[in-house]
């Protein structure tokens, strides 16, 4: 099967071993990957902020970069899920509207694609430690990606996955968010980190960058002893 | 007050918030409580996204077609014996209440909980022409005395603790007792029937008005409303021009939306639907009834992508599940309608100049939008009202514009795109310590100033992924 | 001028909505869902007042079940438990029938203040509620799922009844049982549609009266009754 690797502006730069993991786990259950060079950013960053026409640019940008592709896949339901707005955001629009809808229809979050397309949960990782999920917003509430994770997780030899607290709320991260309201953002993570400690868990895992960047750089600004992993980083363990 | 509560900027409300530990120690816990009882209902209903979509088809439909709808209420209710006012404003609807209460040489108005009265500021109105008002729902109550405004729209005392109450009935009332809860309830009852039983007019809101036969519906837990409908002998009903409910049939789907979705009740202990006047030989209820039906803004918002949120059925649940909201509580929106529902709804209908950071409080984690009872894509408007402040209103910050122009250029540009992944290492190393940077230069100090940011990789994912198909096709 | 500003008002709506204004009755397409009408779907009229009565624990209200011979009995201990030493109850047609009737007569002779609501007493009727222990009337139909009685509130049954003495006590006959609100609502709209006009003040009445404005601390008995007794009678 043929996969187009959606990489994420955050995965490409700032978390490239994620991108990395993440191909080689669809190489290992036989997906033949590809990387499609001219593709950026899903214009989300944009969008969200409400500079639309701005986030266009990016937008079009990245249906030139996979027209030919059969399958897009990325590491990020946040990213993907925007994706998935593209045919709102083109509805009508005589020239995009087509690709925007050939686009959200042929691409899929990681552990979605795994799950659903591919139709495994066993991938014959193995990783022995004590960890937490954490379900990224996007990721369950706007694709809709709920089980996927936990399904991929529990079959992961020699893992102990632990129930997070209030698992469903939201990190603070939300983009720009974090930046134009830090304070905010501040009291979010930290009780997401708070709930994290309770649990006692070694790893926080998640299906997000942002997220766990947002988790990640709290966690190491309180000097506490939880690592964070991307769920493809434990999947290719 | 008029929708709008206070002078305070927005960023000394959001601070004042989060120092208020009682508050966020009560909002967190009340939170978790309505959570879990609307989790519950929901479940214990099985088919919950049936009902929602019922729901939404109820309201959908209400709205495309409210001007008959209103044309048939006031019909019903003139039928009935009752007397409709259509107030474009708040002022117009002030004014029409104030009249009917100096014609009845009315000296003492009570009042049941009610939002709309809120945003029309009828309790200030009232004041200056001379009337005595008494909020009778137990919260309003309290926060009448300590001239506070609500900070949730089903608890508007949320943020107050019961020593604070006790003070405040011992300094304004004489009380005398302890803080328990049910001894500063009962208290209120001797107090609020006395009131009752003198009052002159008696003024509601309005939970739904069912349209085909001019049932005005409330839905209460303490009974408050039944007492204003039932003893003073006028009563006035103050409601959005877009509480209706077309038949008894959907009322009764709303009503079950409503009370699940806010408390997780089955139904809430009072649904109670008056029609009119009371008949000829009946001797509680009012013998004169006025309903006002307000707009004050809620006209312009139909026929724009806005339209959904005056679905909204007043359920709280968007603001019960915010996590924003939870933190900062009700009163940082400086808004009679805070939480997700209040940043879509605040900015339409009192305009950006003193609004405009309220689409911004929002991680779009979109918990409001599965929330809500009948699916208001609250989270989708929030960003509509973002595209509106940057691009129609034009403004958002100077900086954030270059930012965003720098944006579009990068992400539309591959080559440059590329470069800036190379670079990115580079150019934050003066910042990198130990492959972390804890004080970040222009956008990423707000970031820094609370956590950590990673060191970018050594190596982009794309160059990775390059030099490893080199090796593999010299292989 | 019973109606007033209502022609500018409307046409503003119509213009925002970008169409002519509607005056004649809307089209309504079906609905995609009726969830409601599932609820307790083949109940029979036992299984729903297993229901209610498993219901009243949640809302704090208490439940007897008793047939109609036993119900001046357990209205008596009812009374009596509540302390009750001044009653209020509706003019009900179903009063007679159900034996309520002598019932009321017996508790005056026990020395029970009494009143039965009549519209020629005026005022006094309310008088009367207000420092009343107890309130008794009918459920005209009675809620199985939320656990809720419906008054149709009329010149024999006012609305003081279920709402100012200290305490309610609902009769329910087993008959106006009914799985939900759904049916009830059915029901007021059937009629409205055959020209029944909808009582002046229909009340769907779940318990006591109650108020988690106090740190979210539910008392029970704020402003209504502060106890509610159900009667289911067979």
């Amino acid at each position: 099967m043929k996969v187009s690797l959606f990489i994420t502006c955050l995965c490409d730069i700032i978390s490239s071993d994620v991108g990395k993991d993440t191909v080689e786990v669809l190489e290992k259950l036989g997906c033949e990957v590809d990387f499609p060079e001219q593709q950026t950013c899903c214009g989300q960053p944009a969008y969200n902020s409400g500079y639309l026409s701005k986030s266009k640019e990016a937008m079009k940008q990245m249906m030139k970069a996979f027209k030919d592709s059969e399958y897009v896949v990325g590491p990020s339901g946040s990213c993907v899920a925007m994706l998935h707005e593209y045919p709102q955001i083109f509805k009508g629009d005589p020239d995009w509207e087509e690709e925007a809808n050939k686009l959200a229809a042929k691409s899929y979050e990681f552990t979605q694609f795994i799950v659903d397309v591919l139709g495994r949960v066993d991938v014959g990782s193995n990783f022995k430690g004590i960890v937490t999920y954490h379900s990224s917003c996007h990721m369950t509430r706007l694709l809709g990606v709920k089980d996927a994770p936990k399904k991929l997780l529990e079959q992961v030899e020699g893992i102990q996955l632990r129930e997070l607290p209030l698992c469903e709320d939201c990190c603070g991260f939300g983009g720009t968010f974090a930046v134009k309201n830090p304070e905010i953002s501040e009291q979010m993570v930290k009780e997401k980190t708070e709930h994290i400690m309770e649990t006692e868990a070694e790893y926080v895992i998640g299906g997000d960058m942002g997220c766990l960047m947002n988790i990640g750089g709290k966690l190491s600004r309180d000097n506490r002893d939880v690592k964070v992993m991307h769920i493809s980083q434990v999947l290719n363990s | 007050m008029p929708i709008k509560l206070g002078e305070a900027s927005y960023k000394e409300r959001i601070q004042s918030g989060i120092e208020n530990d009682f508050m966020r120690g009560a909002v967190s816990s009340a939170q978790g409580r309505f959570r879990s009882g609307r989790l519950k209902a929901a479940e214990e209903l099985g088919n919950w996204e049936d009902w929602r979509t019922r729901g939404e088809e109820i309201r959908t439909h209400t709205l495309e077609n409210i001007d008959f709808y209103l044309q048939q209420l006031s019909d019903e209710v003139s039928k009935r014996g009752g007397k409709v006012f259509f107030a474009e404003t708040a002022e117009e609807a002030n004014e029409y209440i104030n009249n009917v209460v100096k014609e009845k040489e009315a000296k003492k108005v009570v009042k049941s909980k009610s939002m709309v009265t809120e945003e029309i500021g009828l309790n200030e109105a009232l004041e200056e022409a001379g009337s005595e008002v008494i909020e009778t729902d137990l919260g309003e109550w309290i926060l009448q005395m300590d001239e506070d405004p609500p900070s949730h729209i089903v608890t508007p005392a949320l943020h107050k603790n019961k020593e604070q109450i006790r003070e405040t009935f011992a300094s304004k009332k004489g009380y005398k007792n302890s803080d328990m809860p049910e001894e500063l309830a009962t208290f209120a009852r001797e107090q609020l029937r006395k009131e009752f039983l003198s009052a002159d007019v008696g003024i509601t809101g309005c939970n739904f008005a069912v349209t085909e036969s001019g049932a005005i519906t409330f839905v209460t837990n303490e009974g408050n409303a039944r007492l204003v409908t039932s003893l003073p002998d006028t009563q006035i009903s103050v409601m959005g021009m877009e509480r209706l409910a077309p038949t008894w049939e959907d009322m009764e789907v709303l009503v079950s939306l409503l009370t699940r979705a806010a408390v997780g009740q089955k139904l809430t202990s009072y649904v109670t639907a008056i029609t009119g006047t009371r008949l000829e030989d009946e001797v509680d209820g009012p013998e004169e009834y006025h309903l006002v039906i307000v707009d004050n803004g809620r006209s312009k918002i139909l026929g724009t992508e806005f339209q959904s949120a005056l679905h909204c059925i007043r359920c709280a649940a968007c603001i019960n599940v915010c996590p924003v909201y939870r933190h900062v509580g009700g009163h940082s929106y400086n808004s009679v309608y805070p939480g997700p529902i209040g940043a879509v709804l605040t900015p339409l209908l009192d305009g950006y100049d003193d609004h405009k950071e309220l689409p911004y409080a929002s991680t779009l984690c979109a918990a409001c939008t599965d929330a809500c009872p009948v699916k208001i894509p609250l989270h989708e408007q929030l960003i509509r009202h973002r595209e509106i402040i940057v691009e129609r209103e034009k403004k958002s910050p100077k900086s954030e514009q270059m930012m965003m122009e720098g944006f579009a250029q990068w992400a539309s540009h591959p080559a440059a795109y590329k470069l800036s992944a190379r670079m990115a290492r580079t150019s934050l190393k003066p910042w990198t310590k130990d492959e972390i940077i804890k004080n970040g230069p222009g956008p990423l100090k707000g970031w820094t100033d609370v956590r950590d940011f990673p060191a970018p990789s050594k190596q982009s994912f794309r160059s990775w992924f390059k030099s490893r198909q080199k090796k593999e096709r010299g292989q | 001028m019973s109606i007033q500003n209502r022609d500018s008002f409307l046409q503003n709506v119509a213009n925002h909505l970008g169409r002519p204004r509607k005056t004649e009755q809307v089209e309504r397409s079906s609905f995609t869902v009726a969830p409601q009408w599932e609820v307790f779907k083949d109940h029979t009229q036992d299984e729903l007042a297993d229901e209610l009565e498993a219901h009243c624990k949640v809302i704090h209200t208490t439940c007897k079940r008793t047939t109609v011979s036993e119900l001046p009995h357990v209205l008596w201990e009812t009374v009596k438990g509540y302390d009750g030493k001044s009653v209020i109850a509706s003019d009900d047609k179903r009063n007679d029938a159900f034996g309520v009737t002598s019932f009321y007569k017996e508790l005056e002779e026990q020395g029970v203040e009494f009143q039965l609501w009549n519209p020629s007493d005026g005022h006094y009727n309310m008088e009367f509620a207000e420092r009343a222990d107890v309130g008794i009337t009918f459920s005209d139909i009675t809620l199985a799922e939320s656990g809720t009685v419906t008054l149709f509130n009329n010149s024999g049954n006012g609305r003081a009844i279920s709402l100012l003495p200290r305490t309610y006590i609902a009769i329910i006959p087993k008959s106006t049982l009914v799985p939900r609100m759904t049916q009830a609502a059915k029901h007021i709209h059937d009629a409205n549609q055959d020209g029944h006009p909808v009582s002046s003040c229909v009340s769907f009445i779940t318990g006591p009266s109650n108020s988690a404005d106090i740190e979210m601390n539910l008392i029970v008995g704020v402003h209504g009754p502060v106890e509610v007794t159900y009667i289911i009678v067979e």
